[in-house]
């Protein structure tokens, strides 16, 4: 029995590299997260007190501001709620026939994952997850090769934008501007693997072993609703992509009433099944048990949000609109040239 | 799985003896070869026309204790002391509730307070203290714990399962590669007789001298009896292998194989370094994208297969690469004695 020690191809992924966690070093990175955030936004808020002519309200401000903090898990329902919105949107944009339908699936969950990395290393209060969300989208449609012009990506918020409020509200710059922040904090690693390719491997490799063929593509079918709810879940971040798509077949098929276990069992040998099962069970648990953020809990966070941003980061703060200035007066540096 | 398991199943009889007696009729089983000792829920011993006879109208008392029982509370025993059928069978009510894993504690001296808890409340079961205070604290646990005892229960049942489809998966392998030898065997003593009886035809028949025909005949023979016995030679030696690594246990590793020792054959510049992901391909697929369903080419180069490989080894890879820890990051294999 020669063992040969070459590397698997799926092992040479950036996913695989870099965004594999536990669940534990996931809550200490969001408890961290939140921790520093908080740190600046209170440092934000006192400088703002500075540049602020000291009427005196800075004081009530940053109490106001301490009182509304959010905690890291009030930070995830806010980022699940704007998650969803993306499923919204990008039913608008192939109803608008700006996305393909084969390339709609991809772009909504390479968009979703960019909203779940981005949120790794940055903190909603000095980004609040709206416009992430559309950098995202953006970011995604681009890195899916089904690019949308800017001018036609932003054309239906603004329609929707202009029938509630009145007035577009999002501007092309929002989006542009905060496109080099995603990329880097995503570490310029673009690609994602999905559990969509392997759920379409699976189905056609099971048709060797299951007769019942029309239910089988009904299971399917099935199949990408459990895994659109798997990729709100942080199971991108613990599991490979086959493995979460074998546990969405798996809960399809118990909706359906088939039985794939037959089908695993004559593939794969019972001691590797052993530790696959287990893994099966986590995902199953994880994709069944996520509960999306209703819109009033969302509105509550938001309320609390728009009270405790990081003034440094928002473009409508004096300390922004202050510090712009002062980057306008003073002369162009490049890089290169300071030695 | 238990002896009470195994007992239901009748792999294991009751205990018998000669020298049984009824103790309520006395009768013998040296009358009556086909006398049934039952024991109730108190352990006491009772024959079946005993039973019947107290027990025709219902529930009533035992003769020797004087609990209320009824006649299908009663079982026969397997073991001859009745002490031991108790603690087996308290044991396994035990288990049945108790049934919390290592992995469901946070440290092993959870587990270990837990594993304590639990062997002192069976003590008090099986000495008979505080009994309704016990089963009342036992049943307060199945309340409470319900769900999580049943996750636990259908776990060890896959486990079990699993368990016995590798034993079953190794016996087949071992029952072919011993076909397989016998048919050998017998492959080659046909062979030897028919050639034998070649030579008698070809020294019949033929003009040429005898000494010819048989000179060739003789290096015919030796080489097909060469290859035959190096074909035999091999499925001994698996076999061999095959029973050894039965008898060591289902996880053996072959890790310390010196990696030098391994023959990867001849050097191929063209290899690919990365290990294949093995599939095995059908004729034919009920593909549902349109593209790829008659045959044709969906993009210059690309083939149905093509395609269809690219889904199932997606579905292949990392199917079974265990969940991301925190220290398989950490090199755990630095030497540090060597300093």
């Amino acid at each position: 029995m020669a063992t040969t020690h070459k590397p698997q191809l799926y092992q040479q992924t950036s996913q695989y590299r870099d965004w594999r966690f536990t669940s534990e070093s996931l809550a200490q990175q969001r408890a961290a997260n939140n921790k520093q955030g908080i740190e600046r936004v209170l440092q934000g808020l006192r400088e703002e007190a500075q540049v602020d002519d000291g009427s005196g309200t800075s004081e009530a401000r940053i109490a106001e501001a301490t009182k509304n903090l959010l905690t890291p898990n009030e930070e995830v329902e806010l980022i699940d709620y704007y998650l969803q919105t993306i499923l919204t949107y990008t039913r608008i944009y192939r109803k608008e026939n700006l996305l393909k339908a084969d390339a709609a699936n991809n772009v909504k969950a390479t968009a979703i994952n960019f909203v779940k990395r981005f949120y790794l290393h940055n903190v909603v209060f000095d980004y609040p997850p709206k416009t992430i969300m559309l950098t995202c989208f953006y970011l995604a449609t681009k890195v899916e090769n089904s690019f949308v012009k800017i001018d036609d990506f932003i054309r239906p918020l603004a329609t929707a934008e202009i029938k509630r409020n009145g007035k577009a509200l999002t501007k092309n710059e929002d989006i542009l501007d905060l496109e080099f922040v995603v990329i880097q904090s995503l570490q310029f690693e673009l690609a994602v693997h999905h559990p969509f390719r392997p759920a379409y491997g699976f189905y056609l490799d099971m048709q060797a072993y299951i007769d019942n063929k029309p239910l089988l593509k009904e299971v399917y079918e099935r199949t990408h609703h459990y895994i659109d709810q798997s990729l709100y879940t942080d199971l991108v971040f613990l599991y490979q992509p086959s493995q979460i798509a074998l546990g969405a077949f798996k809960l399809a098929a118990k909706d359906k009433d088939l039985d794939i276990d037959p089908y695993l069992t004559e593939c794969f040998e019972a001691r590797l099944l052993e530790t696959l099962y287990t893994i099966l069970d986590d995902i199953q648990e994880a994709i069944s048990s996520h509960k999306p953020t209703t819109i009033d809990k969302a509105r509550e966070i938001d309320r609390k949000l728009i009270l405790c941003r990081n003034p440094e980061k928002n473009p409508n703060s004096k300390l922004y609109k202050k510090k712009a200035a002062n980057q306008e007066d003073a002369p162009y540096v490049s890089d290169s040239d300071s030695e | 799985m238990s002896i009470l398991a195994s007992a239901k199943k009748q792999d294991i009889s009751a205990y018998t003896t000669k020298e049984d007696s009824c103790p309520q009729c006395q009768r013998m089983r040296y009358f009556n070869e086909r006398m049934m000792l039952l024991v109730g829920p108190c352990y006491h011993r009772m024959c079946e026309l005993c039973l019947d006879n107290t027990f025709s109208a219902g529930p009533a008392p035992c003769p020797e204790c004087q609990r209320i029982l009824r006649k299908n509370e009663f079982y026969q025993p397997i073991f001859e002391d009745l002490t031991v059928e108790r603690e087996v069978r308290v044991r396994a009510r035990m288990a049945a509730a108790y049934n919390k894993r290592q992995e469901d504690f946070k440290s092993l001296k959870d587990y270990n307070d837990y594993l304590e808890m639990v062997e002192d409340l069976t003590m008090k079961l099986l000495y008979e203290e505080d009994i309704d205070q016990t089963d009342s604290i036992i049943e307060k646990y199945k309340r409470e714990n319900n769900a999580q005892i049943e996750r636990n229960m259908s776990k060890r049942q896959r486990e079990e399962k699993i368990q016995r489809m590798v034993l079953d998966q190794e016996k087949n392998k071992k029952q072919q590669l011993r076909e397989e030898y016998l048919r050998q065997l017998e492959d080659e003593k046909r062979e030897k007789v028919e050639a034998k009886n070649n030579i008698i035809n070809a020294l019949a028949t033929s003009d040429k001298s005898a000494k010819e025909i048989l000179k060739a005949r003789a290096v015919q023979l030796k080489k097909s009896s060469l290859s035959n016995r190096n074909a035999g030679r091999k499925a001994q030696l698996e076999l061999e292998a095959l029973l050894k690594s039965a008898t060591e246990g289902f996880y053996d590793d072959d890790d310390d194989i010196d990696i030098e020792e391994i023959d990867d054959g001849p050097f191929d510049p063209a290899e690919s370094p990365y290990e294949p992901v093995v599939v095995k391909l059908r004729e034919k697929y009920d593909d549902p994208t349109p593209a790829f369903r008659q045959g044709n080419l969906a993009a210059a180069g690309v083939t149905r297969e093509m395609h269809q490989r690219y889904l199932i080894e997606g579905a292949m890879a990392g199917l079974f690469e265990p969940p991301f820890s925190d220290s398989a990051k950490s090199p755990s294999n630095m030497d540090t004695s060597a300093s």
